[in-house]
């Protein structure tokens, strides 16, 4: 019994649904987990759409002007952008040599065979719809390409991170003996240096060698790498839990094997919490990418993040340009906000507690 | 935690030496010295046996001397010593000021729990912390430093006074900004575990007042699983915040790694990686210690 | 007001939001009953009754989301206790009124010790200084039975067992000399023996302080020995409320003589038991009453034999040493075919130890279990996978024994699979679903989920489950323990019929000593690990041989042997 009397519980229906079927009904209840879930399928339907190039295929390309103001800011000064044009402007006017210059009279015909030569210069727009960075990259197409990233980080290294714990944790809290305190004292080294502290060691033998892959694979193997222990932590406290329930002990006694009762039997039971790690860790994922991309440890300088383009925009706030700061911090502050959210009502849903 | 000890040093060691593997060529490219490249590489005792290097790594770790650093070929243990202060200026006080303010606040939510004034605090601590830090600490920088000018942007200085005065105010207020939002949602969830407990059920039956029950028996409670969480947070004091050391150029330990990230300085990494392991695992011992006069239910062994 | 009434509860109706969308639950329907001063009233049922509800109302110890509407009154001191404001109540709680609770160790807060959280209620009602609140602690420690209060006073909850525990609880609750004690079920989670003490220092107490109690339980037996007044509550109603004498003596309503009928008597044993069923439907009254006789016969034969049984626990202590706790020591009895063997103990007698070791779900220290000659302990895992099938177990508690992800069908095929019964899964389906009906379960039950049915129906999809395999023993671990009175003996008619129909052999364990005769042919009684005694359990009833027996015997509740079956 407890504090507050235990919840009178109503008549059950006639239908007979699931953990799932359930935890989705008083999901679609929560209207906070709703639209969370509205919002990442969003961020998750652009990612797929830049992943493939349908949408923001064209990030790299200088369109803008240096430093172009947003769409909505037509009318301030770029004095960035006309300083550069003053510059260009002045290069434009070369200084006549026509006396001194043996190849002065060949001028004329080689401009006229330019000219019949078409370059398509497109002028450079004077504002994007959020602003242009240093080189006149559109910020708002480089904020999605960016999310492709991170998301796309965020996602696998929280996947193998979620997979790696729940092996281990598993294995530790069904077996327990020997196993258990092999893998404890495994845990016990990964947690005693500081958890930073590790993602950079490992950073730096990455960066310095080149052994942990290429692009953004090094990335994804450090933080999946350094950040199982939780995950291992709670799904072994699960095991243990579980291991000892008098369903686990009736299944041995006719006569499941030790297989069966860890995966058939018990996983299904402790699915949902993996569930809510892999959301929380997504989260933090995201977060420390952001991080290592801005101090130079996470993505290749030819791909973009939100951390890229936050270490660009340091800079360029102290002269006044602040969209490119804005862009990647909103962008970024919605996605995190909206699968914090989500991970909650999950929680509540998977596991509703009296409040 | 002596077999713990071992193998942190193990796992370094595979890193470092096995993964890592021979440095000449990385350093090549940073070092332009041949002969240093070459000394180092002696120290290292690269071309010899993994166990022989281990032996020399494990000398290192215990006799404080892991040569000097690959890049400004200072001593790695001066290194050490000369960075942490800087970095404890900044970040005793927050860890201070951030559980203190948490604890308060968490009381006083989790005594109106479930109205709005509960439920507003909880969303606006969501999206703080979906924020990055390092938009708080772009944007705060160039508001208070640049805009208002009342912190210096950057700076450092001999005087302790001097910097705990001028020059950590602003990255103090930054981090307990940031990290405030965590420790109240956990710290609000450890008061509310306390609060559904049969105890109170029965302290309120005694007819105990709802403001007793909250300050004298469950905070009394609630403060064991804050005691742990403290302890977790007490090794990052001393990593400290490499990011605000950054941004601020902060002489500081933090700061330290990065740079030996960047410029793949493995001895002052793996200096820094041991000895904080070290302490965590003592700092952990020290926690243990202390939960005994905690919590009365925890006997000696 | 008739002075002498205590408290007096009009027309009590108590509702519990669940959600935004569904209308409230009610748990209590509009009830009304009185407490007379220096008396005690026994509020009595099953769960889901409402009537801890009813109690805790009184002292507005509901939770945030009930509903109480303003037509119902609790008066008491000319006041109505549902309308004071928090401060008024504050001042009755622990003063006035007290509650002494289920479950002592966590009723306590465990980071003070018993002395300073007896020592709060003086102060805060009685305006002691902390020196005399202290000694006045140390006093009421040794009027409820702790000794050595000078030392236990600066004791902490988990330093003590839970009897003590609960003479603190009492402690606390008493120290003001309040006019009326609250308590909800407090023998319920201890054994028989202290169970005992604590019934009669509440009596005692009560009869010395002229203060009136009412006491919350489900056990007839109990509120027959303390109870002045009786009130029987039922899905939220009171169907009969009189003195003790009528209730016991000429219960009127169905449910009453239900409720008295279905529990195990120490005195007959009818073939059937009496389920409520037979008192509210059909012709309101029980049939086959026919005793039936239990005992060992000479020609006897033994399925089970179990010799020199030992298994002892090591607990990990500092780095490398380890304690020896012997849980079970040097068990030795037979099992006769088609017979019941009771196993009767208190908690930590080594009883159900001595369940999962015979099954191999312990490893045993050392012993033998011949099962038709073999010794099944010394048998391979591949080898004893062949005898799974034919010794089974069902668990004591139906909530944790069943898969919550598994739908029954699933939980019911599982094991006809891993053993290869039945040709392929149409057959086997098929077999599952004559198994539901006889355990009288509905054939839909084969896809709903365990979280769908109550305690009692998932006993017996358990009992189902160990059917599939056509087992020739059955383990019964306080399968009957977790169940209400009336479902407990659907339950144990249930098992009745399959013994008959099938020919199965149980070993029976339990704490209750009134079951365990009723369905055991002998009993074993076990007390620290160690067998005790053993008889036919007709005579080990009429003539317990060991001291350890006797105690045991005493400390049932007699309440019973005041009524008379319809």
């Amino acid at each position: 019994m407890s504090a507050v009397l235990t919840h009178p519980v109503p008549p059950p229906r006639q239908e007979s649904p699931g953990l799932w079927t359930l935890a989705w009904r008083r999901l679609k209840q929560d209207t906070v987990g709703m639209v969370s879930l509205g919002v990442v399928a969003f961020f998750l339907l652009m990612v797929a759409g830049v992943a493939t190039g349908i949408v923001a295929g064209d990030w790299n390309k200088e369109k803008g002007v240096s430093y172009a103001n947003p769409s909505f800011m037509a009318g301030a000064e770029n004095l960035e952008a006309k300083a550069l044009q003053q510059r260009d402007a002045a290069k434009a006017a070369p200084v006549d040599l026509s006396d001194i210059d043996p190849l002065a009279p060949r001028y004329k015909e080689w401009e006229e065979r330019a000219a019949k030569i078409s370059i398509t210069e497109t002028k450079r727009a004077e504002t994007l719809p959020l602003g242009g960075d240093k080189w006149g990259r559109d910020v708002l197409k480089k904020a999605m390409k960016g999310s492709e990233i991170s998301i796309l980080v965020g996602l696998t290294a929280a996947l193998f991170a979620t997979v790696l714990g729940v092996m281990l944790g598993a294995a530790a809290g069904y077996w327990g003996g020997w196993v258990n305190d092999f893998l404890e004292w495994f845990y016990n080294i990964f947690t005693s240096i500081p958890y930073i502290l590790l993602i950079l060691a490992f950073a730096a033998v990455a960066a310095a060698t080149g052994k942990f892959g290429k692009g953004i694979l090094p990335i994804i193997l450090i933080l999946a790498l350094t950040g199982w222990t939780g995950i291992y932590r709670l799904i072994r406290a699960e095991y243990i839990k579980h291991s000892n329930r008098e369903y686990v002990k009736a299944a041995q006694a006719i006569g499941a094997s030790n297989a069966s009762r860890m995966f058939v039997h018990i996983l299904p039971n402790v699915s949902h919490v993996a569930l809510v790690q892999l959301s929380q860790h997504v989260v933090s994922f995201i977060k420390a990418e952001v991080i290592l991309s801005f101090l130079g440890f996470g993505v290749p300088v030819d791909m973009v993040s939100w951390g890229t383009m936050l270490a660009e925009a340091q800079n360029e706030l102290v002269i006044g340009k602040w969209w490119q700061l804005f862009a990647a911090g909103a962008s970024m502050a919605i996605l995190v906000t909206a699968f914090s959210l989500l991970t909650d009502s999950l929680r509540d849903a998977l596991d509703p507690k009296i409040k | 935690m002596i077999p713990t000890l071992a193998g942190v040093i193990l796992l370094i060691f595979l890193l470092f030496n096995w993964v890592g593997g021979d440095p000449a060529h990385v350093l090549a490219g940073k070092i332009s010295n041949p002969e240093q490249i070459k000394n180092i590489r002696k120290q290292l005792g690269v071309d010899e046996p993994y166990l022989v290097q281990l032996w020399v790594f494990v000398k290192q770790v215990f006799t404080f001397d892991f040569g000097r650093s690959w890049s400004t070929n200072e001593e790695v243990s001066r290194i050490l010593l000369t960075r942490i202060g800087p970095t404890l200026t900044v970040m005793v006080p927050v860890l201070v000021i951030e559980t203190v303010l948490a604890v308060i606040f968490a009381v006083m939510v989790a005594y109106v729990r479930g109205r709005p004034t509960d439920r507003g605090i909880m969303a606006i601590c969501t999206v703080a912390m979906s924020i990055s830090f390092l938009v708080y600490i772009i944007f705060f920088q160039w508001l208070f430093g640049f805009i208002l000018g009342w912190f210096p942007v950057q700076g450092w200085s001999e005087s302790f006074t001097k910097n705990l005065l001028t020059y950590a105010p602003l990255p103090i207020m930054l981090a307990v900004a940031v990290g405030l939002a965590p420790s109240l949602r956990l710290y609000r969830s450890f008061f509310l575990d306390e609060i559904n407990q049969d105890y109170v059920r029965t302290a309120r039956a005694k007819g105990v007042p709802e403001k007793v029950v909250m300050m004298k028996h469950v905070m009394r409670n609630a403060l064991i699983p804050i005691l742990t969480n403290v302890g977790i947070l007490l090794p990052g004091v001393f990593v400290g915040s490499f990011l605000l050391e950054v941004f601020f150029s902060i002489p500081g330990l933090g700061r330290e790694i990065i740079t030996a990230v960047n410029r793949s300085d493995f001895p002052v990494i793996k200096a820094v990686t041991v000895y904080l392991a070290m302490l965590t695992m003592i700092i952990n011992l020290l926690v243990d210690v202390m939960y005994k006069f905690v919590d009365p239910r925890v006997s000696f062994k | 007001m008739n002075d002498n009434l205590l408290l007096q509860v009009r027309d009590l109706d108590i509702r519990f939001r669940i959600d935004r969308k569904s209308e409230p639950f009610q748990a209590v329907k509009g009830i009304s009953f009185d407490i007379p001063t220096n008396s005690t009233v026994a509020l009595v049922g099953e769960s889901g009754s409402g009537k801890t509800v009813s109690a805790m109302a009184i002292l507005g110890l509901l939770p945030e989301n009930s509903i109480i509407p303003a037509s119902s009154r609790i008066l008491y001191g000319g006041r109505d206790l549902l309308k004071c404001p928090m401060s008024e109540m504050q001042s009755i709680r622990g003063k006035e009124i007290s509650v002494i609770f289920q479950e002592p160790m966590t009723s306590l807060n465990p980071v003070f010790t018993v002395g300073e959280q007896i020592a709060e209620v003086l102060r805060l009602h009685m305006g002691m200084g902390i020196r005399q609140a202290f000694d006045r602690a140390k006093e009421l420690l040794a009027e409820v039975g702790i000794p050595n209060p000078q030392l236990r006073v600066n004791s902490y909850p988990h330093e003590m067992s839970g009897g003590q525990q609960q003479r603190v609880m009492i402690a606390m609750a008493i120290a003001c000399e309040p006019k009326l004690l609250i308590a909800d079920e407090p023998t319920t989670a201890l054994d028989v023996t202290i169970q005992k003490q604590i019934l009669d220092l509440i009596a005692n107490l009560q009869s010395k302080h002229h203060m009136s109690v009412l006491f919350i339980t489900h056990d007839l037996g109990v509120v027959g020995e303390i109870a002045d007044h009786v009130v029987v509550m039922q899905n939220g109603l009171i169907q009969e409320q009189g003195s003790v004498r009528q209730i016991f003596e000429a219960p009127q309503h169905p449910y009453t003589k239900a409720l008295l009928a279905c529990r195990p008597r120490l005195d007959r044993r009818p073939k059937r038991l009496p389920v409520i069923d037979d008192y509210l439907k059909g012709d309101g009254r029980p049939h086959h009453l026919e005793e039936r006789h239990r005992g060992s016969a000479p020609g006897d034969q033994f399925i089970l034999e179990v010799k020199g049984l030992n298994k002892t626990f090591f607990l990990k202590e500092g780095l490398f040493g380890k304690r020896a706790v012997p849980a079970v020591k040097d068990v030795s009895f037979k099992l006769p075919k088609g017979k019941t063997l009771g196993l009767v103990g208190e908690s930590g007698s080594g009883k159900t130890t001595v369940g999962l070791t015979v099954m191999r779900l312990h490893d045993a220290t050392s012993g033998e279990v011949l099962f038709e000659g073999r010794n099944l302990l010394s048998l391979t895992d591949k080898e004893m996978m062949a005898y799974r099938r034919r010794i089974q177990i069902i668990f004591q508690n139906p909530y944790a024994s069943l898969n919550p992800r598994f739908t029954i069908g699933q939980i019911l095929m599982e094991p006809m699979r891993i053993h290869s019964i039945g040709k392929d899964d149409r057959e086997r389906t098929e077999m599952a679903f004559q198994l539901l009906a006889k355990v009288g379960l509905a054939e839909q039950s084969f896809y709903k989920y365990p979280h769908e049915f109550s305690g009692g129906q998932r006993q017996r999809i358990a009992i189902a489950r160990c059917l599939t395999m056509k087992p020739d023993v059955l383990i019964c671990d306080e399968s009957v323990s977790a169940l209400d009175v009336s479902v407990q003996a659907q339950v144990l008619n249930l098992l009745q019929d399959l013994q008959d129909e099938f020919g199965l052999s149980y070993i029976f364990i339990s704490h209750d000593l009134a079951v365990v005769k009723y369905i055991s042919d002998m009993v074993m009684v076990m007390n620290d690990g160690a067998i005790v005694e053993m008889a036919d359990s007709d005579q080990i009833y009429l003539n317990p041989q060991q001291e350890y027996t006797r105690k045991l015997l005493s400390s049932i509740p007699r309440g019973l042997e005041k009524a008379e079956a319809a």
